[in-house]
């Protein structure tokens, strides 16, 4: 397989490799590999951005205007105007492209958004059955449902301090029971998500760099480097750490 | 000052992060190294999106969200390239690939090249396309609902839509027959709800990083998802479609971290009880 690869491939995947090993090597310790992939990282994907802007703005914009689009002039300018933020007595113009820009797209998500957040939401907790469901534990789990919801919602009146201390004080304290799982629910989500990211680079330093001429070899020298850039630099032999005067 | 000495409790509660790091690492690697093939069920959601797919009819067109960045790739991509084997191996459905995500069309590449639709005797432009990446998410979405051809006359690669087959027929959302939106923004993940879904009721299947899937859930309950799943469920997907790949080489490594990272939590839990409880004892 590798040696089927072309040079360009071959330096690719060196590249994402190594960019992979350093920049995980922060979860360790901060060091010079890490602040180094960190930088390169931001300035190319900087870089990239532009460059699919650019190439957006041609695509979508210049492209149709010289077939005849005249009505993209208009947009052009706006877009231009937009700059106008960055000059000291003209910035002002730059409210009109971005109120339009704004009111667009409040337009947009309003026109659904009451039927879709608001509406189907309490649609579908408001004809939750617990009565006549013939599977006992989706009737149990939509009543603790129910109960939550209620709970929570109470949790969030503040208008009345008075109805979360005593006796009432327990519909509180299930609301933040429940808030807590839900939260943990997130939490073990995220960490989730984490895992399938690192597992995704690890997997392609094992089946893509690895098996490449020469990174069995590589793999502990760079881990080696890595290490010793993670020593404070007192106890570096080299290079000497600078006294201040 | 003197340092006091720490009690057992305390120093549980700091363990090094290079300590609790090296031992997730490990957690990683050995799995890796030594797959245990441990059991892998297939939750409802996952069933109910292979079925979706399955249940639809010969010539119905799926638009699809290539709505992932590249660092939700690793998650994302292993799901998205199982769906696509489901997809073109059943055969008879047409593909329409859309971008809400800049990087989106780099990936539909990189898709394509591990799925290699030729396998399966489909065609680019016959059995699918790529129309590209259109800016302004939920502005997109709604132009394309309305109106396809008017937001773009060309795919990705610039070439004009009347000459692919595959494109027949597509003008907007009330021609399609199943929207697919693999995403990492809850923006793309929301936004099909809100300019889809709402105005034209296309059945929607999303997919999304595992972290997104509590605010999502309420969607799919209030039934304006079909079927919600996470990046994470790959292994699932590849499972039904017989196509092993990255996702089920995970799973181990999912299940290990995961129970590793309980373990962590339970030790913290102890820890903070102890403290609690030597410090009432003093």
């Amino acid at each position: 397989m590798a040696i089927a690869m072309d040079l360009a491939s071959v330096t690719s995947i060196w590249l994402a490799a190594l960019f992979t090993i350093w920049a995980y090597s922060y979860t360790f310790r901060d060091n010079v590999w890490f602040k180094f992939a960190e930088h390169i990282y931001v300035g190319a994907a900087a870089g990239n951005l532009i460059v699919l802007g650019i190439d957006n703005v041609i695509r979508y914009g210049w492209l149709p205007l010289t077939k005849g689009s005249m009505l993209y002039i208009v947009v052009f300018l706006l877009g231009i105007l937009l700059y106008s933020r960055y000059h000291g007595k003209y910035f002002w113009i730059s409210r009109f492209p971005l109120a339009l820009m704004v009111g667009i797209g409040i337009g947009l998500s309003m026109r659904s958004t009451v039927t879709s957040e608001f509406i189907a939401q309490i649609q579908s907790t408001v004809t939750m059955k617990v009565l006549g469901v013939a599977d006992p534990w989706t009737a149990f789990s939509n009543l603790v449902f129910i109960i939550i919801t209620l709970c929570v919602v109470y949790f969030f009146v503040f208008t009345f301090p008075g109805i979360h201390k005593g006796n009432l004080g327990i519909i509180s304290k299930i609301a933040r029971y429940s808030m807590m799982a839900a939260f943990g629910y997130s939490f073990a989500n995220g960490f989730l998500s984490r895992v399938t990211m690192i597992f995704g680079r690890l997997d392609f330093l094992k089946s893509q760099w690895l098996p490449l001429p020469g990174a069995m070899v590589a793999l502990p020298i760079v881990l080696v480097l890595l290490v010793y850039a993670m020593l404070p630099a007192e106890k570096r032999p080299w290079p000497k750490p600078t006294k201040s005067k | 000052m003197s340092k006091q000495e720490k009690n057992i409790w305390e120093k549980l509660e700091n363990l090094p992060r290079e300590f609790l790091y090296g031992l997730l690492l490990i957690a990683f690697i050995v799995p890796m190294i030594n797959p245990m093939g441990l059991p892998l069920p297939v939750t409802p959601e996952v069933k109910k999106w292979y079925d979706t797919i399955e249940a639809l009819p010969s010539g119905a067109a799926i638009i699809i969200d290539q709505g992932y960045s590249g660092g939700g790739e690793p998650e994302c991509g292993p799901f998205a390239v199982a769906v696509y084997h489901h997809i073109f191996r059943k055969g008879g459905l047409r593909v329409i690939g859309v971008a809400t995500t800049q990087e989106g069309p780099l990936l539909w590449d990189k898709a394509m090249a591990e799925v290699n639709p030729e396998k399966y005797g489909r065609k680019y432009g016959v059995d699918y396309i790529m129309l590209g990446y259109f800016a302004g998410v939920e502005t997109a979405m709604a132009a394309l609902g309305k109106d396809l051809r008017a937001l773009t006359s060309t795919d990705y690669k610039g070439a004009s839509l009347d000459q692919y087959p595959v494109m027949q027929g597509i003008k907007g959302a009330t021609t399609v027959n199943l929207l697919i939106c693999y995403t990492t923004g809850g923006d793309q993940s929301e936004g099909w709800v809100r300019q889809w879904y709402t105005p034209y009721k296309t059945p929607y299947l999303c997919n999304v990083l595992a972290l997104m899937m509590p605010t999502m859930l309420p969607y799919m309950k209030a039934g304006q998802i079909v079927s919600l799943t996470s990046g994470a469920q790959a292994g699932q997907m590849e499972s039904l479609v017989k196509v092993p790949a990255r996702g089920i080489a995970g799973a181990d490594v999912m299940t290990f971290t995961e129970i590793l990272v309980s373990a962590f939590v339970v030790v913290g839990n102890i820890a903070y009880f102890g403290r609690r409880a030597s410090k009432k004892k003093a």
